[in-house]
Parts: C-alpha cells; sequence; structure tokens
C-alpha cells in the first residue's frame, strides 16, 4: 500500500476506546465487589466512573471526523449489520458510551448533582425533571456494563482482526490481546491519577497492581504465540511478521511496546505488588509508580500504531 | 452460494496486453474518473537483463468476488453484491469509513478524496443493464478482456474456461475470486 488508509486518528481513537473500556471494567468489578468497609474500593470506583465515559467520547468523534463524509455518520445507526465487525462496533460503542454517562451520574454526591443541574440553562430546564438519583442502581448498570467494556475492549480488536486480508492482524489473538492491553492500560489510568493526586492506599496499590501484573502476564501470553505460531505459519503470515522483525515497526515493537510498554512496568509492578503485600512503606517509589504506570499507557498507544500500519502494510503475495 | 441466474465475470488474456492503457482511459472517461484514481490498472513484470530478459504486462480490476470482503465489512451496507454477481458501490450511504478499502485482498478499491467516498470497478453496470459490455473490454485493441456470464454455457466466457487453462489470484485470501487469467 502506498500510504496507510487508516491513519493516527484511528490509532487513538482505537486506544482510548480501550481506555474507557478498562476504566469502566475496573470501576465496575470494583462496585460488583464492593465490601461494606473497604473504602478503597469505592474511591477507586468512584474515580474510575468518573473517568470512564470520556476517552471514548472524545475517540468517537475522531472517529467520525475521519469520515469521508462525516456528516454522514448518522447512517452507521440505520443499519445493524452482523457480519461487520464494524457496524457491531459502532452500536456497542452508543449502548457502552450511554451507560458509562449514566454510571457516572449514578456515582455523584447529591451536592454534585445539584451543582450540575444548576448549571443548566432556563431554556433546557425541562432537563431537570430527568434528574434522578441513580445511586441505587450504581451495581445494575455496572452489572449492564461490564460485559459492554469487555465488548468494546475486544471489539477494537477484532475490527483488524476480522479482514481476512491483512495476514498481520488475521487471527484471533490479536482481539484478545487488544482487550487485555485495554484493561491494562484502565488500571494504569487509575493507577496514575491516584498516585499523581498522592493518595493511593497500601490497600488500592495492591488491587491494582494485581490487577496489571495478571493482565502483563497474559498480554506476554499472547504476544509469544502471536510471534511463535506467526512464524511457523504460512508464507504470508511469516512475511507480515518482518514488519516488526527486522521491518519498519521493529524498534516501535521491541523497545516502544515490549520493553517499554510491557517488560518494564511488569517487572516494576511486580516488585511494588510485594513491596505492598509485605510490612513497610507502600511505596518503592511515588515518582517511579506513576512512570510505570504512564509506560503502560505509552505501551497501549504503542501497540495500536504499530498494529494500525503494520497490518495494512501486510497483505497476501 | 446459491446459484444465480446470470454472473458476471471477466477472463483476461494478459499476454496479449501491450500496456497501451486504453482500459484505464475508458474506465475514466466512461465513469468520470479524475486522472490521479484508477479502477482497472496495469502490472508489470520485469526480469532479467539484456540480452536475456522478459517484460509482461497484466491488466487487473476488481475481481467481484462470489464471498465479497468488502462487502461483508460495510457498516452501512453501502458495498453490496448484485444478483448478477456485480460487485458495487451505492455512493449516497457510503460514509467514507475505509474498512472495504483495507478488507479487498487486490486493492481494488480507493478513496476519492475530493469526493470522501470510496469508488470501484462495477463492470460499467450502467452499460452491461443496457446489453453492452464494459468499456475496458470494448476499447481494449488486442482483446485482452473476454466479458460474459459465467452461467450462459454457449458463451465465449464459458468456452474459454472450459477450453483453456486459468488461475485466479490470491484465492488463499478466500473472498472467491471472479477475475480469470487464462494461461
Amino acid at each position: 500500500m502506498h500510504h496507510p488508509t487508516w491513519g493516527f486518528l484511528i490509532v487513538n481513537y482505537l486506544f482510548l476506546g480501550g481506555l474507557s473500556a478498562g476504566l469502566f471494567f475496573v470501576s465496575g468489578v470494583a462496585t460488583l465487589f464492593y465490601q461494606q468497609g473497604k473504602e478503597g474500593n469505592a474511591r477507586m470506583a468512584r474515580l474510575a466512573a468518573l473517568l470512564a465515559p470520556w476517552p471514548v467520547a472524545i475517540g468517537c468523534t475522531l472517529l467520525i471526523f475521519d469520515l469521508g463524509k462525516w456528516y454522514r455518520f448518522y447512517k452507521l445507526f440505520l443499519h445493524l449489520r452482523v457480519v461487520s465487525p464494524m457496524s457491531i462496533g459502532t452500536w456497542l460503542l452508543l449502548l457502552f458510551t450511554a451507560i458509562s454517562l449514566l454510571y457516572l451520574y449514578s456515582w455523584l454526591t447529591a451536592d454534585e448533582r445539584a451543582l450540575l443541574i444548576a448549571k443548566v440553562p432556563e431554556r433546557l430546564a425541562f432537563v431537570r425533571r430527568f434528574d434522578r438519583d441513580l445511586t441505587p442502581h450504581r451495581k445494575k448498570l455496572a452489572a449492564i456494563g461490564v460485559p459492554l467494556s469487555l465488548g468494546v475492549g475486544i471489539y477494537t480488536g477484532v475490527l483488524l482482526g476480522a479482514v481476512q486480508s491483512r495476514p498481520f492482524w488475521n487471527t484471533n489473538l490479536v482481539a484478545q490481546l487488544f482487550l487485555i492491553s485495554a484493561l491494562s492500560t484502565g488500571c494504569a489510568a487509575v493507577m496514575l491519577v491516584l498516585v499523581l493526586r498522592g493518595e493511593m492506599t497500601r490497600e488500592e496499590m495492591r488491587t491494582l497492581f494485581a490487577a496489571d501484573v495478571l493482565l502483563m502476564l497474559l498480554e506476554c501470553l499472547i504476544v509469544t504465540p502471536y510471534l511463535l505460531h506467526g512464524e511457523l505459519s504460512v508464507e504470508s503470515v511469516r512475511q507480515s511478521l518482518t514488519l516488526i522483525l527486522g521491518g519498519p515497526y521493529t524498534w516501535a515493537f521491541w523497545i516502544g511496546f515490549v520493553v517499554l510498554g510491557l517488560v518494564i512496568p511488569l517487572a516494576v509492578e511486580a516488585r511494588e505488588l510485594k513491596l505492598s503485600l509485605a510490612v513497610g512503606p507502600a511505596h518503592a517509589s511515588r515518582v517511579l509508580t506513576a512512570v510505570t504506570a504512564a509506560l503502560v499507557l505509552v505501551g497501549g498507544f504503542m501497540l495500536r500504531y504499530i498494529f494500525v500500519f503494520a497490518g495494512q502494510a501486510s497483505s497476501f503475495k | 452460494m446459491a446459484r444465480r441466474e446470470k454472473r458476471y465475470a471477466i477472463a483476461i488474456d494478459a499476454k496479449k496486453c501491450v500496456d497501451c492503457k486504453a482500459c484505464v482511459v475508458a474506465c475514466r472517461a466512461e465513469n468520470d474518473v479524475p486522472v490521479e484514481y484508477s479502477r482497472p490498472w496495469i502490472n508489470e513484470d520485469h526480469r532479467g537483463d539484456w540480452p536475456r530478459l522478459m517484460l509482461a504486462f497484466e491488466p487487473e480490476q476488481c475481481h467481484h468476488c462470489d464471498d465479497p470482503a468488502c462487502v461483508r465489512v460495510c457498516p452501512t451496507g453501502a458495498s453490496y453484491q448484485r444478483a448478477d454477481g456485480i460487485v458495487a458501490i451505492k455512493q449516497s450511504d457510503c460514509v467514507g469509513c475505509r474498512y472495504c478499502v483495507i478488507a479487498c485482498p487486490y486493492e481494488a478499491r480507493f478513496f476519492r478524496e475530493d469526493k470522501g467516498v470510496v469508488e470501484k470497478c462495477d463492470l460499467c453496470s450502467a452499460r452491461v443493464d443496457r446489453g453492452e459490455v464494459p468499456a475496458c473490454v470494448e476499447t481494449c485493441p488486442s482483446k485482452v478482456r473476454v466479458f460474459g456470464d459465467l452461467n450462459e454455457p454457449k458463451g465465449r466466457l464459458a468456452e474459454l474456461l472450459a477450453t483453456r487453462q486459468y488461475k485466479i489470484k490470491k484465492a488463499e485470501a478466500g473472498t472467491g475470486p471472479q477475475l480469470y487469467y487464462l494461461l
């Protein structure tokens, strides 16, 4: 291909969509498994809930403006084509964004809601009638939203993986990789905000690091067979892997994604997890934790950048 | 695939191609395609050094697959397949997401920056509906392309495919391509 059909807007969207899915997942799971007395979980859940809708909202905006005819985007909602990953994804995004906004609303305190409602201009006063206390429905919204967040997370990978003409993408591992990476970036984003605000407790650390270490291990267990099985596959697949094994995306993949985005954060977080389990200082270093969380986000972005661009460059010969 | 009443396709006798590009020009004129874009194109293969060398041309265009990936991935149904096998785009339904451009194993689709929509060969469906042959077929001075109905047993296309060896390209992509290259 002379120049990529999908560019950086799509990379950004895939990253942001995944990030929102991850944030919602973290919040939803924390809500569903909330136990009385574990204040840390509630704080984490609230923080992630307040963050969750925005990346995907920005991402969808980017997506619409990436269309050749952006004002025709409504046509996407006039059809549901189950054989088109993009069509399924469009509907998933719509439902997910709606649920995540309702869910966010359910996490607002009465005061915050009052403040928000007070800001509604007089002309739109009717909106105020829709103000409800959704707090009692929080768990229900989480229960609906968590499967949707998994759907959005995996969809970003399916969008690429379901294209049979691009050997670099056309494996089920891509969908799994994108999903796990999405959940991991969600964890990392919560970690980053908590640590920057200087309010991460030992309990939150334990939960977030344990989850993220597990997710990153899973990523390793997907990337490895992706490469090994690819190398043992047919000519076109092996050929497409040269894009990251000596080709133009080699550095981005090995340094940007594998080393900076996966191995280093995994090592640091595993150590932090060990520290948080022991008695002693809660942090090896706050800066280190922040940098690590940022690296996970960078890794997630690199993964999408590499896959979007390298995938388009791969083809049957 | 359910049997179609008609199944239009093209056979290409690439050895006859002299790279005059008349097909490309005729297509542009017929379908109002600006010079920056092209629906059909001609692949070039050359090898060796003088005096041991070869140069071969091979016209290509949309393969009008039986199971077109571009139609499958289209989120709005703008990309569709007619009952006679022709794969086309309903331009008023195209949102310009370009998923189909990526999904096509043959790079047979392109995005019109000026129009914001995707475009491709539709076998000159308007001409075909009038009983004519596609512009690229009609104009070719060396008669490289043979257009016809695969389900017309007495037709020239069916005769060629019954009596000549042929290949199809990238069958492993699994889209059931219907552009036949005579050997």
